[in-house]
């Protein structure tokens, strides 16, 4: 019988997972990583909209995006491409930078 | 050269905080002999970096989307994991010291108990180490199309080496502090980072899209203490501190003081029966 409850319960986290997965269709924006900078640097989006931000980088060396405003850090490794999933944001700015080569590769978000 | 000798300064010093706390801990209770457990982990650690760095195009499908912020979560929770019994231990061997004004003891320390520093001391320093690794193996990619690669290539290596200078430095003091003083502020210093490596964790779910963030940002205190800055960057890397968290990091954070609380009461209790 316990084992039946653990695996019910394991079940019914793998459904949870699933229905946060796919919740709400997300907007999708690109965001391309060359010579160490980003492309758009401002990234305009759709204020309390969930986001997907796909980064890909074009250059032969990794860059880790960065954001403190949006708490997301993560590496992407040279010619790969990464997924960012955003939270609705309020109207506003939110910087990000290339945390790698903080000097060249910056960017916003700008939630409108 | 600046910039690149702050960023590998930063992450070398989070990695030598808990090494060098391993390391005073284990003469503290004389124990020294047992080093080799503490550099074991931390080489090892050193290695996988560099092999994880190097095999990263092979690992693309996995580390593509997702599988990067869950490979990063489960490290995180691994050494929220390893944190916390050395906490527990700790604690434990905290009670058997007699006198009050005690510099050094000898406290017996079991196989598996060194397996867990060592494992302590592999996760702290590969947790930071990929990073590092892709960062320098970066600078010198570009070699080819700057005029020297030189300056930024020293500036990272300097880094390292005045990060791990830095620490060394530190536990030359800390490590002068009575056997219960230096307890009680090593324990507290794992038990703050270990509550920032989990809500960490939370965080890299979250941002995989796999746990929701209930209210994100539930604050922002970038204007008065930003991570980029000398101060909060130490805070970041010892208290866990991020500007802008989400509630669920932040309930996870604060969860974290009390069940450990409890449980190291507990344990008390069955030592005092």
């Amino acid at each position: 019988m316990q084992h039946r409850g653990w695996f019910e319960t394991g079940f019914a986290f793998g459904i949870l997972a699933l229905a946060l997965g796919t919740a709400a269709a997300e907007d999708e924006l690109r965001v391309v990583i060359k010579d160490h900078q980003f492309s758009p640097s401002e990234v305009k989006v759709k204020a309390n909209t969930k986001l997907k931000l796909i980064i890909s980088n074009e250059d032969a060396t990794a860059e880790e995006f960065e954001s403190f405003s949006l708490n997301r850090e993560k590496v992407v490794r040279a010619g790969q491409s990464i997924t960012i999933f955003l939270p609705p944001l309020k109207p506003g700015s939110y910087d990000f930078f290339g945390d790698f080569h903080p000097d060249t590769a910056k960017g916003k978000v700008i939630a409108e | 050269m600046l910039g690149t000798f702050i960023i590998t300064w930063r992450e070398t010093i989070e990695a030598a905080l808990i090494v060098g706390i391993l390391l005073t801990y284990l003469k503290k209770i004389g124990q020294s002999k047992q080093f080799r457990f503490v550099y074991w982990g931390a080489f090892w650690a050193v290695l996988a970096s560099l092999a994880f760095a190097g095999i990263s195009e092979f690992l693309s499908a996995f580390l593509r989307d997702i599988g990067q912020d869950i490979f990063e979560a489960a490290i995180l929770f691994l050494a929220t994991a390893v944190l916390t019994h050395m906490v527990v231990w700790m604690h434990h061997n905290a009670r058997e010291i007699k006198g009050e004004l005690q510099q050094q003891a000898e406290l017996a320390i079991s196989k598996n108990r060194l397996w867990a520093l060592a494992t302590l001391a592999f996760v702290g320093v590969f947790r930071e180490g990929i990073e590092t690794v892709l960062f320098l193996w970066g600078l010198f990619l570009q070699g080819g199309r700057f005029e020297s690669v030189a300056p930024p290539v020293m500036g990272g290596l300097l880094g390292v080496g005045l990060g791990v200078l830095m620490t060394w430095l530190f536990f030359k003091g800390f490590g002068h502090l009575d056997l219960r003083p230096f307890f009680r502020v090593s324990g507290m210093i794992l038990i703050f980072m270990s509550a920032g490596m989990l809500s960490s964790g939370i965080g890299k779910l979250v941002a995989a899209g796999l746990v929701p963030p209930l209210i994100e940002p539930i604050w922002n205190t970038s204007r008065l203490l930003s991570e980029r800055s000398f101060i909060g960057s130490l805070v970041a890397g010892i208290f866990g501190y991020r500007s802008s968290p989400s509630l669920i990091q932040v309930i996870f954070y604060l969860l974290y003081f009390p069940i450990t609380l409890i449980w190291l009461r507990r344990q008390s209790h069955d030592l005092a029966q």
